[in-house]
């Protein structure tokens, strides 16, 4: 095997996972919620991408826009829906909501996009950087960069502005925001619609790696969920150190044993994570850091 | 002129706990008006109430007026928007940002009403806190988290400052330095409603003091007046055991 290109994958896929995971990461950091229907946003992005360079013959860079106003105008319509939940911190009927919410998405878009595989076409796929034993596309250095600049630009948005002051007002104490005049329900959808974005940003660099379908939410969500809890729960910085781990371990693990049971080696490294450090897990009032 | 805080009729229950009865109570422009108290006697309450801010979910009924404006059921963001700012009872600043993002963190509205101080107002009012600009909320001492709470509020052009127990948990020499400091605020026109467990501190700087009991005026006036009152020496004499 060469060793070499299975860290350069690696390191690909592990951004990939750090990029999709942000937004879950920030949601559940800040505001203490959960979004199930995550991978489902996932999944229409890039449909959404799809349909409109297939229909419209409009450019990748057209689509991928578009695909991230779609995201954050569903993750924006999940937050109104779900208000009552988000305000009263439900977390069990919240889970339960945004799981049905993203069936719901799911159907939807099996009933409008048809159950083929489709491919998402960036024209970036197409040129390659060779180097030695080596080589990756443009659309992966594209993706690693997106991911390196989302997560240092969260960081100072977090860190440096008002608007992160008041997200992590949010996240420290809900009630008190508003005696600073500041309109809670407000933040709330910034960070909904920054997670759908987000998410969607993350479908249309990613998704052209391989066929789309309208069940391939799932899997996203289950990533994404392993990151998060693997990055500290709701620890920004963390979820991109976990994510870039994972995707080096999924890289040799599906080299040097198979990559069936990949999913499968995950959830063993999750839960012995969480067994062995199970105090360690909550990012509490650090994770903007 | 119109009073800047007139309350008629107010009811907050707990439940089915009727917790604060007040008929009528009305607080004048640039005064400091207190409400005086033991443990229990509604005092949280009834100020929350007129922020319409509470971390339980207590029913409001009656009606709130601010400069003669029905404010009942506007939400508590919008009030403290609008200049109506709560002082909350403890933790009154957050812990995970620093003392200057606390005082900058704020937001209100251009017609808020009151006067917007400064960051360097409230440095020149709170020397302490320019030392500790750049600490965080969570590593202050009690008085300075409670000079960093003032100092937020009063960023925000109060019309009305709200101070839930400015005094709790502080040594006697920073409870007659804050008070005074709010005495100071109240002569150059700043209108304060406070409650306070420590009857001898709001008898020295209010104008005008209410006794609060389970939930009711019980005695009401100016300051030079209630202070002999019989009804407040008892509860003076019971504050001090
Ligand atoms: N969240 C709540 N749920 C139910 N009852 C409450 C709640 N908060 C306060 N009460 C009740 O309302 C009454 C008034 O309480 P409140 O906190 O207003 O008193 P207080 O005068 O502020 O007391 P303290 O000096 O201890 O702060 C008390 O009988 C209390 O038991
Ligand atoms: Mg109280």
């Amino acid at each position: 095997m060469n060793i070499a290109q299975q860290l350069v994958n690696g390191i690909i896929i592990g951004h990939a996972y750090a990029l999709v995971a942000i937004g879950w990461t920030l949601l559940l950091g800040a505001a203490r919620l959960v979004n199930f229907g995550h991978g489902q946003i996932y999944m229409v992005s890039a449909f959404v991408a799809w349909w409109i360079m297939s229909m419209t013959g409009a450019p990748y860079v057209l689509a991928v826009v578009v695909a991230i106003a779609a995201g954050a105008v569903i993750g924006a319509i999940m937050q109104r829906l779900f208000l009552r939940l988000t305000l009263s911190q439900d977390l069990v009927n919240l889970m339960i909501a945004t799981l049905g919410f993203g069936q719901i998405l799911e159907g939807a878009a099996g009933l409008t996009f048809g159950p083929k595989p489709e491919t998402l076409t960036s024209p970036l796929q197409a040129v390659t950087f060779d180097f030695g034993p080596v080589w990756f596309t443009a659309q992966d250095a594209l993706a690693v960069g997106a991911t390196i600049l989302v997560f240092l630009g969260l960081h100072v948005v977090l860190n440096r502005t008002r608007f992160g002051a008041a997200v992590r007002m949010v996240a420290e104490d809900p009630p008190l925001v508003a005696l600073y005049g500041i309109p809670i329900s407000r933040v709330y959808i910034s960070i909904f619609a920054f997670e759908g974005a987000a998410v969607a940003l993350a479908a249309t660099l990613i998704a052209p790696r391989t066929p789309i379908l309208t069940s391939m939410g799932f899997e996203q969500v289950v990533m994404t969920f392993v990151v998060v809890v693997l990055g500290g729960i709701g620890s920004v910085g963390g979820s991109y150190v976990a994510g870039l781990l994972l995707g080096l371990f999924t890289a040799i693990f599906s080299a040097l044993i198979s990559p069936a049971y990949t999913t499968a080696a995950v959830f063993a490294l999750l839960i012995a994570f969480m067994v062995l450090r199970p105090g360690k897990l909550a990012a509490g009032g650090n994770f903007a850091r | 002129m119109s009073a800047r805080l007139q309350l008629r009729d107010l009811r907050v229950a707990y439940d089915r706990n009727l917790a604060v009865t007040i008929d009528h109570l009305a607080v004048e422009p640039g005064t400091l008006a207190a409400v005086i108290g033991a443990n229990g006697a509604g005092k949280s309450t009834l100020i929350n109430a007129i922020a319409n801010w509470s971390r339980a979910a207590p029913r409001l009924s009656g009606e709130i007026l601010i400069d003669g404006e029905a404010v009942g059921g506007k939400s508590a963001d919008h009030l403290a928007r609008r200049g109506v700012v709560l002082v909350p009872e403890g933790r009154g600043v957050f812990m995970g940002l620093t003392v200057e993002e606390n005082l900058r963190a704020g937001l209100f509205a251009a017609r808020a009403g009151g006067r917007a101080y400064s960051l360097a107002d409230i440095y020149t009012l709170f020397p302490r806190l320019r030392e500790r600009r750049s600490n965080l909320g969570g590593s202050l001492s009690g008085g300075e988290r409670q000079m960093l709470a003032i100092g937020r509020a009063l960023r925000m052009a109060p019309r009305l400052l709200l101070l839930d127990e400015p005094s709790i948990g502080l040594a006697p020499r920073l409870v007659s330095l804050l008070l005074e400091t709010i005495r100071a605020l109240a002569d150059g026109g700043l209108t304060v409603f406070l409650v306070e467990q420590n009857v001898r501190a709001a008898i020295a700087v209010a104008d005008s003091l209410y006794l609060l009991e389970r939930g009711r005026v019980v005695a009401s006036g100016d300051v030079a007046a209630m202070k002999d009152d019989p009804r407040i020496i008892e509860a003076y004499l019971g504050a001090r055991n």
